[in-house]
């Protein structure tokens, strides 16, 4: 029932958008859908008995297991944020005729349904489904990318699109494996999830290796896995803010928990020997590529995308020592990832306001005098910038630690090698920091930019974010333990 | 009433079509004729699945039949074509790194690979199983070729037609290795019906109006350059 509460709100809002007139009106319908997904992923964990699988469409398509509603919980909360930060930042976009007044209710209108497809994503059971839903959020975010009137946006999207579709199409032959061998192995095919994996054992392992690896491909396009890493900077970095933060945010997420999802099956057959060095080999590769790209980078939102698929790779080095211990971190990994991110990239467009280069969203950031025009958006960077690399007390830091310790356990060798990458991701933040946010002009000097006056609403999001991260750091609360735990069992790693 | 020796003639038939189609994908330069085969590719395909229905009488492979004809063969050619009249541009003749010949050899290597590798992880079939074996490399070549089509074309409209030509791969892989719920292959054919639609929207701006973009890009500076100035 739950989830026909979701698509009616996701279909009031939109029409809600159609309806309205003025920006404040399309942005309120989008805040409000935002806030009723949030209340209702909250009525789920605080009154539903999870897991669910029977509702709506009878059959098992869909159902809500504690990691899909982990995954909702961040990803409506960043909605939330992120539409009220839109409210100032595609405000600003019109005025400085970024954004046609008449792309703005297609915005809004692909801004709500993309909300609705990411949940229905992470609440499907079925595998099919969930291949549909995540290539629908392609899609629709790459629209939302593209929806800037400049070239380079459109670049940007058609890369993104055709990288991840093609990829995604790999994951697809990867499914129908999948089917197949359930078919051969259980009799009847099927793809829902529940039922693979209380049938796990029965799964021939090399076929099953091979579905993985199919199945690994296209999840690791959308989170930005490397080698399909390439459309992810050009998209986090040219798409507007907002749009960028949940981007990274939530985006990458999805293909994560698909990656884990059928991971989660692998590991019960005998295929994990096969699986987990391909997949380890291919995280220490993505934090490699990411770090080294990092240090020359001189656009502050491109520097801020590679630090997100550095943190994919290490999720992905998680997922593969495949502990109890290193999967628990992993997923609060994944909520420091996206809370933090989500609030740099909030600081990143203010910057991106204030020092909008009219040339080209590749030139770089000519910023300045950076802590007289934005205290508040330069800050967030420093801080989320310590929060991301992992400084204590931020939340980063204990997932951080804790996936390193794992690894340690599995190879010293692999723990120097990824420390020392991670050391070179953090000090690439740290210099380009140093580099840029110390210039000023010289007093008495003409000061060429009109301080950006920036609106409330795009200065809350990022407080709440920071502030945030930082209690999680200081006191997770022991709920979030057991709810954690619970996700790391019901997936069978324990 | 199903006579296996036809059945095998007319399938072993249409598999030589349907490679035959790829190959004039990967190598033609003329767009409006990509159009073309694109359709009649996607036209064996139906024929494919109509002459499996006809074999296993099975309702579900009607349907698929039935949707493949209507959106592939019919809606999406003729919306890309209309997009191509708009646009104007009738040939990409710019090759990323492969020239049309390297083009055809890579395939054909990489129709091998694929055949070794499916025969070692695949399990063994039933007698008249080779079949469904053949259509399964089919199929996953037709997603290689459709891939390097993607990756070694400039234009972004043929970047489309290469996505759509792995697509049809993976109906014909979905076709002979097992059958999947009906609503699922719906589902799927709406999403690709959306992604063409976009990625043929984004092209109009990217291949074609570039001027018109520029002019646009000019007017939206200078505005710019307007309200920094006083």
């Amino acid at each position: 029932m739950i989830l026909v509460a979701f698509a009616l709100t996701a279909l009031t809002a939109i029409i809600l958008v159609a309806l309205s007139r003025t920006h404040g009106q399309m942005n309120a319908a989008a805040v409000g859908q935002a806030l009723v997904f949030d209340v209702l992923a909250f009525y789920i964990l605080f009154f539903v008995q999870v897991p669910v699988d029977t509702f709506v469409v009878g059959s098992g398509y869909f159902f809500i297991d504690h990691l899909g509603l982990l995954e909702v919980l961040v990803a409506t909360f960043i909605f939330v944020l992120a539409a009220v930060y839109a409210r100032g930042y595609v405000g600003n976009l019109l005025i400085s005729h970024e954004l046609e007044a008449g792309s703005l209710k297609l915005f809004y209108a692909a801004w709500c349904l993309l909300e609705l497809v990411i949940v229905l994503a992470f609440f499907s059971d079925n595998l099919a489904l969930f291949w549909i839903f995540a290539e629908m959020t392609t899609i629709i975010s790459a629209m939302l990318v593209a929806i800037l009137s400049a070239k380079e946006n459109i670049d940007a999207a058609l890369k993104y699109i055709f990288v991840a579709s093609v990829a995604m199409i790999f994951a697809f032959v990867g499914l129908i494996f999948l089917y197949e061998i359930t078919r051969s192995a259980l009799g009847t095919g099927t793809l829902n999830w529940t039922v693979l994996m209380a049938n796990a054992s029965a799964l021939p392992p090399t076929m099953m290796a091979a579905a993985f690896l199919f199945v690994f491909i296209g999840f690791a396009a959308k989170s930005g896995i490397f080698p399909f890493h390439t459309w992810l900077p050009e998209a986090h970095a040219k798409a507007p803010s907002a749009v960028s933060a949940v981007l990274s945010g939530v985006l990458l997420n999805v293909g994560i928990y698909g990656i884990i999802r059928v991971f989660a099956i692998a590991h019960r057959t005998a295929a994990a020997a096969i699986v987990v060095p391909v997949i380890l080999i291919f995280g220490i590769f993505t934090i490699a590529i990411a770090a080294f790209s990092m240090l020359p980078e001189k656009n502050l939102k491109k520097l801020v995308a590679f630090s997100s698929i550095e943190n994919m790779g290490l999720m992905l080095t998680g997922i593969a020592v495949a502990t109890p211990l290193a999967i628990f971190w992993v997923l609060v990994q994944v909520i420091a990832h996206a809370l933090t991110k989500a609030s740099l990239f909030f600081s990143a467009g203010i910057l991106h306001r204030q020092y909008r280069n009219h040339l080209s969203a590749d030139a770089p950031d000519d910023i300045h005098d950076v802590f007289r025009f934005q205290p508040l958006a330069a800050w967030g960077i420093v801080l989320g910038g310590l929060a991301i690399i992992g400084m204590p007390p931020f939340l980063a830091f204990f997932s951080k630690f804790f996936i390193l310790l794992s690894l340690g356990l599995i190879s010293p060798w692999v723990l120097a090698l990824v420390l020392v990458l991670l050391f070179i991701a953090a000090s690439a933040f740290g210099y380009f920091v140093i580099r840029t946010f110390g210039r000023t002009t010289p007093p008495g000097e003409p000061c060429e930019p009109v301080p950006y006056h920036t609106p409330l609403s795009m200065k809350a999001p990022i407080v709440i974010l920071l502030a945030l991260v930082l209690a999680l750091g200081l006191m997770f609360p022991a709920g979030g333990y057991a709810f954690i735990t619970q996700i790391v069992t019901e997936l069978g790693f324990s | 009433m199903s006579d296996p020796a036809i059945f095998d003639g007319i399938i072993k038939v249409l598999f030589v079509s349907v490679i035959v189609t790829s190959a004039y994908i990967i190598t033609t330069r003329n767009l409006i004729s990509l159009v073309r085969v694109y359709a009649l590719q996607s036209l064996t395909l139906v024929a494919i699945a109509l002459s499996l229905a006809w074999y296993e009488n099975a309702g579900i492979l009607l349907a698929i039949a039935l949707i493949t004809l209507v959106f592939k063969v019919i809606v999406i050619p003729y919306f890309i074509a209309t997009v191509q009249e708009k646009i104007r541009i009738t040939r990409d003749i710019e090759f990323h790194f492969l020239s049309p010949a390297s083009s055809l050899l890579i395939s054909l290597a990489l129709m091998i690979v694929v055949y070794i590798t499916l025969s070692r992880i695949m399990p063994p079939m039933p007698a008249g199983g080779s079949l469904f074996f053949f259509g399964a490399v089919i199929g996953i070549s037709l997603v290689m070729m459709g891939m390097m089509v993607t990756f070694s074309r400039k234009k972004a409209i043929t970047k489309v037609l290469g996505y759509l030509s792995m697509e049809n791969g993976v109906l014909l892989f979905g076709l002979f290795a097992t059958e999947l719920p009906f609503i699922i292959e719906f589902l799927i054919v709406i999403d690709l019906v959306i992604l063409i639609l976009l990625t043929t929207i984004l092209t109009v701006g990217i291949d074609s109006t570039l001027e018109e973009y520029h002019n646009r890009l000019h007017r939206f500076y200078l505005w710019e350059e307007q309200e920094d100035a006083p």
